[in-house]
This record gives structure tokens, sequence and C-alpha cells, in this order.
């Protein structure tokens, strides 16, 4: 009686064992693709452009945008980015018809926008480069 | 969101359905005398592996992975430690359970502390202090003076040494700006690692002495900015390895029943060939628990478990085994990739080549791929000391996988 049930344990066991690695794999699979595809939907994003290592803070590879966002060293802001040469409400970003508009809070050090200091309110097109601080954005609208 | 959660409870609930089979496949066997104390143990224990991964991902912003892998590498484990000797295997489950508070409490001990990086020369001392404890009040158990015993427990204190040395070169290599200034820096390291090694060979435990030199050296060759030291440490390793190999009877024999065991199969070769035999009993899906002959081996229940999980529930659940240490030293070393701190970078890297390092040496010994050294399978094979200390590194491994450089800005 024992051997026939341990016979047809060690093939339930195998499965078993199996099937936990396959959905431990899988589920780090969909960890992994989880991260490079929440850049590439259909939406409008920043994407760093300094190489990440060469930061000495946190700053993530990727900033999907919503209807408005600033950013700034202050925890109240969206986008916190411990940058010494930004200021605790550094910018805002805001959508309008699809566009989005960038503005300055009166920032110490400034926001440049493809190498010009802005002033006011500046509308962004896709491919335009951001540096706030020692950071530089690409600005991507995929709409 | 919500999808993913349902995703995480498939591996939980097949590990649960796996030890649950288990439980009943002993039922089954004894069913005439049934041990209560068995059912009540394996409840609890089951229990206790949901409860905590449970917890463990409502407390930890980490990897979720880790616990869920080393858990279904001990419910394999107790299966087999239990088969080869009943009353071992409820002493494993007991060592299991201390082991998982051993987890949390190392968790919350080393997220609560700052300043681990700082503390070098404390781990280097503490390590010699050890060492030398070892010597004056060791006892030699099965030719290795690595043991201490107080009252009814033994314990290897080299087993808490492998984690002391991994924040040594941790914080040696966070610091390695300050360091590098000192003069001779590096070769002080080197010297104090070459001290451990000549502690551990006196001490006759040669598998330790290997997993000391690899850990070091990758780590060395990620870190270290003098090039040069990396190759006198490998020239050094392989003169002294020579130099033991002529001088040592006990290296040597490892060496000859490697080359050749079936000549002395009657002696020193014997341990090595019936484990052999046993692997190639067992076939790809094994004789079935409990109808295989594991007990021929010499220390079936701990350096040689490898070999009696292959004979009785097949090479599959071996590739399995192998498969499940692979995925842990992969996502150790996604821990150590995403880490922006670099003292638990390092630790994170530490780590994982110990768990690998030390799989790898005790896999290739048992299938006679590489010289046996006797040393445990992290997680699987029996043993109290190694056991705790594997679950301790688990528990840094979980405190460095998550964000720690967010929690530290948030106190300015």
């Amino acid at each position: 009686m024992y051997n026939i049930v341990s016979l047809i344990f060690k093939y339930v066991f195998i499965v078993i064992i199996y099937l936990f690695i396959l959905s431990i794999i899988r589920l780090i699979y969909l960890d992994i693709r989880g991260i490079d595809t929440t850049a590439l939907d259909n939406t409008t994003y920043l994407k760093l452009i300094n190489r990440k290592d060469s930061l000495p803070f946190k700053v993530e590879e990727y900033y999907a945008l919503k209807d408005v966002i600033r950013l700034g060293r202050a925890n109240n802001n969206e986008i916190i980015i411990r940058d010494p040469y930004v200021s605790k409400n550094h910018l805002k970003l805001v959508k309008d018809e699809g566009d989005y508009y960038l503005e300055d809070l009166n920032s110490a050090n400034g926001t440049y926008v493809n190498g010009n200091r802005i002033m006011d309110v500046v509308r962004l097109k896709n491919g335009d480069r951001i540096r706030v601080g020692q950071v530089e954005f690409l600005y991507v609208n995929r709409e | 969101m919500f999808k993913k959660r349902i995703n995480y409870k498939v591996p939980r609930n097949l590990l649960v359905l796996f030890e649950l089979l288990a439980l009943f496949l002993i039922f089954a066997h004894d069913k005439d005398n049934f041990n209560r104390n068995t059912l009540i143990l394996g409840m609890a224990l089951i229990s206790i592996i949901y409860i905590s991964s449970f917890i463990l991902l409502r407390i930890s912003t980490g990897d979720n992975y880790i616990f869920l892998i080393v858990t279904m590498l001990i419910s394999i484990g107790i299966i087999m430690i239990y088969r080869i000797d009943p009353e071992l295997g409820m002493k494993q489950i007991i060592w299991t359970g201390i082991g998982i508070l051993l987890f949390f409490i190392s968790y919350f001990i080393i997220k609560s502390i700052k300043g681990w990086k700082n503390w070098t020369l404390l781990y280097g001392g503490a390590s010699i202090a050890l060492f030398l404890i070892t010597f004056i009040f060791g006892s030699r158990i099965k030719g290795s003076l690595n043991w201490i015993i107080i009252g009814k427990f033994s314990f290897q204190p080299t087993e808490i040494i492998k984690i002391l040395l991994i924040f040594l070169l941790a914080s040696y290599y966070a610091n390695y700006e300050k360091y590098k200034k000192v003069k001779y820096g590096s070769y002080c390291l080197i010297g104090t690692l070459y001290l451990f090694i000549a502690f551990l060979f006196v001490q006759k435990d040669l598998g330790t002495v290997i997993l000391f030199y690899f850990v070091f050296s990758a780590i060395q060759f990620i870190y270290e900015e003098n090039r040069r030291l990396i190759l006198y440490n490998t020239l050094f390793f392989l003169i002294s390895g020579l130099i033991g190999y002529f001088m040592f009877s006990h290296v040597r024999v490892r060496f000859e029943t490697w080359l050749n065991p079936w000549i002395y199969i009657d002696n020193k070769g014997y341990q090595i060939t019936q484990s052999l035999f046993a692997i190639a009993a067992g076939g790809f899906f094994g004789t079935g628990i409990g109808l295989g002959y594991p007990d021929f081996i010499p220390e079936v229940h701990t350096d040689f478990i490898f070999s009696a999980i292959c004979e009785e529930m097949g090479i599959f659940t071996g590739i399995g085994l192998i498969m499940l240490f692979l995925i842990l030293v992969y996502r150790g070393f996604k821990i150590a990739l995403s880490q922006d701190e670099k003292f638990f970078k390092i630790v994170a890297l530490g780590i994982s080549i110990l768990f690998g390092i030390q799989s790898f040496i005790i896999f290739g010994g048992v299938l006679k791929m590489i010289p046996l050294t006797g040393i445990t399978i992290p997680f699987v094979s029996y043993g109290g000391s190694s056991m705790l200390a594997s679950f301790i590194a688990l528990g840094i491994l979980q405190v460095a996988s998550e964000d720690l450089n967010l929690e530290e800005i948030e106190h300015e």
C-alpha cells in the first residue's frame, strides 16, 4: 500500500517542484517586463539622459507625466530629486489640451530647455532637453 | 496590481500543497503507530512558513521571492532528513522555526541600526576572536576542529565568521576611498583574509577555506582598483594550494578519491562511490521516498543529502534543487544591482556569492565533478548552526533588497 502511494507521490512531487520554479520565474519575468513597459506605453514621459550611476542621489530612469507634475527637492513634489542644485519647489509641468507647459517656480539655479534658461512658461515639444541642476531629462510625447 | 496579488499566491499555495502531501505520505507510512508530535510539528511548520511569507509581503517593500525559494529548499530538505532519521527531522523542523524567527530579528536589527559600514575593525576583530575561542574551547568532531560545545548544544563559529567576513569586505570596499590612502591598506585586508584561511586550514575545514577564498576573490575582483593584487592573490592561492597538497595528507586524500575513487572503494573512497551508486540507482524519477537505500552513504543527512534526494526523488528533483539555487543567486545579484548604497550592494553580492559557491562546492563534490570537501548545502542539509547562519544571511539580503537611500534622507 505505502509503496504504491510513494510511487505516485514521487511524480507528484516533481511536478509540484517544477510548477513552483515556473511560477517564480514567471513572476520574476513579469517584474522585469513591468519595469521596461511603463515607459514604452503611449504616454508622455521624462527620460533621464545622465547615466543613472553617475549621480550621487536617487533618480528614476523614467517619469510618467500626469496632468500636473511638480519637481523639486522637497517631499511634497511628485518628482523628488535630492540634488543640492535643485530648489525645494523647482518647476511645474501642466497639461493643457494635449500639450505640456513647463513653468519655473522661481528656482535659484533656473531651468534650461535646450540650453536656454526659461523665464516664464514654455510649451514643450517632443525631444526637448530639460536641465534641472545636474540632471538632464528628455521630454518624450508619444500621443 | 490586483492581478499581481493573485499571482503571488500561486507559489505559496504550491508550497503548502507540497508540504501537506509530504505530511500525508508520512501518515501513510506510519498509519499503525502514528506519532502525534510529528503531525503537530509538521502543521506548525507549514503554518509558520505560510504566515511568514504573508507577513513579509506586508512589512517589506523589497524582494518577495527569496524567502519563497528558500522555504521550498527547506521543505525538500526536511522531507529527506525526516525520511533518513525521524528524530533529526524533528530537530530540523525546530531549527527552521528558530531560523525564521532569527530571519525577522536580523531583518529588523540590520534595518534599524545605521552605520554598519563604519565598523571594519570590529568585524575583523570579532572574527579573529571567534577563531581563537574555537581553538581554545573547540572540540574535534569528525576530523574538523570547528565545534564549540556548550552543554547540550554545539555550534560552528565558522558559520558566523562567514557573515562577519562579508561585512568586513563590504565595509572595507564601501570606505575604499578612505582606506586607499592608508599605506598597504589592501595588503592588510589580504593579510587578514589569509590569516582566516590559515586558521581554517589548521582546523582541517577545507570546504570553508575554498568558500572564504572565492567570496573574497569575487569581491576583490569587482572592487579592487589595484588590479595587480588580484594576480598576487591568485598566484598565492595556487602556490599555497600546491604546498598544501604535498605537505598535508588530508588534502591529498581528497584529490586521490576525486581522480579515482574506485580503487579505494573499501576505505577512503567508500563515501563518494556510495553517493554515485545512490544517484545512479535513482534514475530520472527516483525510487520513491522510503523505497531507496540512502543509509548506505555515511553522513547522508548533512553533506550527502543531495545524493539521497537524487536517489529517492529522482535526478529531476536534483536538477530542480540546482535551479532553485540558480534563481536564488540570480535574485541576489539583481538585489545587488538595484541597491544604491554601496555597503549593502557589496553585502548582497557577497551573500549571493556565498550561497552560490557553497551549493556549487557540495553539488560538484557529491557528483564527483570537483574534489569533495565537506560543507553543508545552505537550507537543505541538516545542521542547526548552518541553518541559523543562512537565515541571518537571508535576513540581511532582505534588508539589502529595499530602498535604503530614500529613508535615510527623510531623517534630515
